[in-house]
């Protein structure tokens, strides 16, 4: 079950379009998989509809620019139904196929390699140009990711399975914003393990162990 | 005697949008179904002002706003086929297609590659077909050829098969609506559908 959701305010800024190209991704993945959200975003939609039908018209002489651009747009040929095309709609790691949410689709070509990051973590890279830095990661049953902090902020969604951070349980469609608030450890006990998508907009902060390591300006972060 | 007529006049106002949205409907089921114009300039003369005052708050350029009106309302008269009025009003359907035009045009402008479109983030405007992933690429391909043959049926078994198949409407309404005996309707899809299986095999 869902317990995650984006804030209303936060489905509200992405229905009126006016959302960071990251979160909107993010939200709208989630919204694929959400009943909840789905029902939020066309209530909030209609909302945002009415408001731009009532709004006051100024008087205005364009009755000619109307007219111009109401013949050229009926001069249009009607289109038809075109198929989808046919894109790949799941990822793949040792054989196992996970199917992504519409939103995120587009990105399957865009999406290199797995490597295995520590033990039983693995983390494929996403290029998502100029929005920001994405990965596939996945952590079999047992695995974890070290503990560590976030200098920016982290969004991550559920892809399939469960994942405990410390901080609570997160299931499949669950979305999350950590920022440097938030200290966590995510680790899978699901049978299947877990894949979730994460975005990040600066790179995670580990906070113990041989982990720490990997992160040799941490003294510049934290006092 | 005031607060009556205050109350009635409240009564009236907050019906309009609802006896609108019927309406509007109404005229984007004949644009999608007869191409008519006249039915096109209703929807234009109320939504194009409104556009352009939304457009003009939202981008402050007005050769910009009005070619948001023209982008939305071209998808309007070109796809009004996609509207479907239990997903909800066509203001909404409308406002959405606005949104989705004016978040492209602003990444345009701020020399954004194409990472990510509006069609990604809100499906306003797909096609309503299966999912793509349950479809495999033989039948696919398969069904590709039957909107060629759907195409070339005649004008008047195309619209009783479209009505029946696509829109999923039961002969008898299709009947009422075309004020086209029962049997006719019949008789019109038996040989849309046999002219269509003689394609295929033909194809094969």
């Amino acid at each position: 079950m869902i317990s995650f959701h984006p804030s209303f305010q936060d489905l509200q800024t992405f229905s009126a379009g006016n959302c960071e190209p990251s979160l909107a991704l993010m939200i709208s993945a989630h919204v694929d998989m959400c009943a909840q959200c789905q029902q939020d975003c066309i209530e909030i939609q209609s909302e945002l509809a009415s408001e731009f039908t009532t709004h006051p018209l100024q008087t205005s002489s364009l009755n000619n620019q109307y007219d111009n651009m109401m013949s050229k747009i009926t001069d249009l040929p009607i289109l038809n139904n075109t198929p989808s095309k046919i894109i790949n709609t799941s990822i793949e790691l040792d054989g196992k196929f996970f199917e992504l949410p519409r939103a995120l689709r587009r990105y399957v070509k865009s999406t290199g390699n797995w490597s295995r990051l520590v033990g039983k973590l693995w983390q494929a890279p996403v290029d998502l140009g100029d929005i920001g830095k994405a990965n596939f990661m996945y952590m079999e049953k047992g695995g974890r990711v070290p503990e560590h902090t976030h200098k920016g902020n982290e969004m991550t969604l559920v892809i399939d399975g469960q994942f405990c951070d410390g901080i609570a349980h997160y299931d499949c469609g669950d979305f999350t914003i950590m920022d440097k608030k938030h200290n966590h450890f995510p680790h899978s006990e699901a049978d299947d393990g877990c894949l979730v998508f994460t975005i990040v907009d600066q790179p995670l902060h580990f906070t113990a162990g041989v982990a720490r390591l990997l992160n040799p300006f941490s003294h510049l972060f934290f006092k | 005697m005031l607060i009556g007529i205050s109350q009635e006049t409240k009564q009236i106002n907050s019906l309009k949008p609802i006896e609108c949205a019927e309406e509007m409907s109404e005229y984007l089921s004949i644009i999608a179904s007869e191409r008519c114009k006249r039915s096109f300039s209703k929807i234009f003369n109320y939504f194009a002002p409104r556009l352009r005052s939304y457009a003009l708050k939202q981008m402050g350029n007005d050769a910009l706003a009005m070619e948001l009106v023209q982008d939305t309302m071209s998808n309007v008269w070109q796809k009004s086929h996609l509207f479907n009025s239990e997903k909800g009003s066509p203001s909404t359907w409308i406002f959405t297609i606005a949104r989705n035009i004016r978040f492209d045009m602003l990444r345009k402008q701020r020399n954004r590659k194409e990472d990510i479109c509006s069609d990604d983030l809100w499906p306003v405007l797909c096609e309503q077909t299966p999912d793509a992933n349950e479809v495999s690429l033989d039948h696919q391909v398969t069904m590709d050829e039957i909107g060629v043959m759907f195409g070339s049926l005649p004008e008047k078994q195309k619209m009783v098969i479209e009505a029946i198949y696509i829109h999923g409407k039961s002969q008898q309404e299709v009947a009422n609506e075309l004020d086209i005996p029962l049997g006719t309707v019949k008789s019109r899809t038996r040989l849309a559908l046999q002219r269509l299986k003689e394609m295929l095999k033909d194809n094969d």
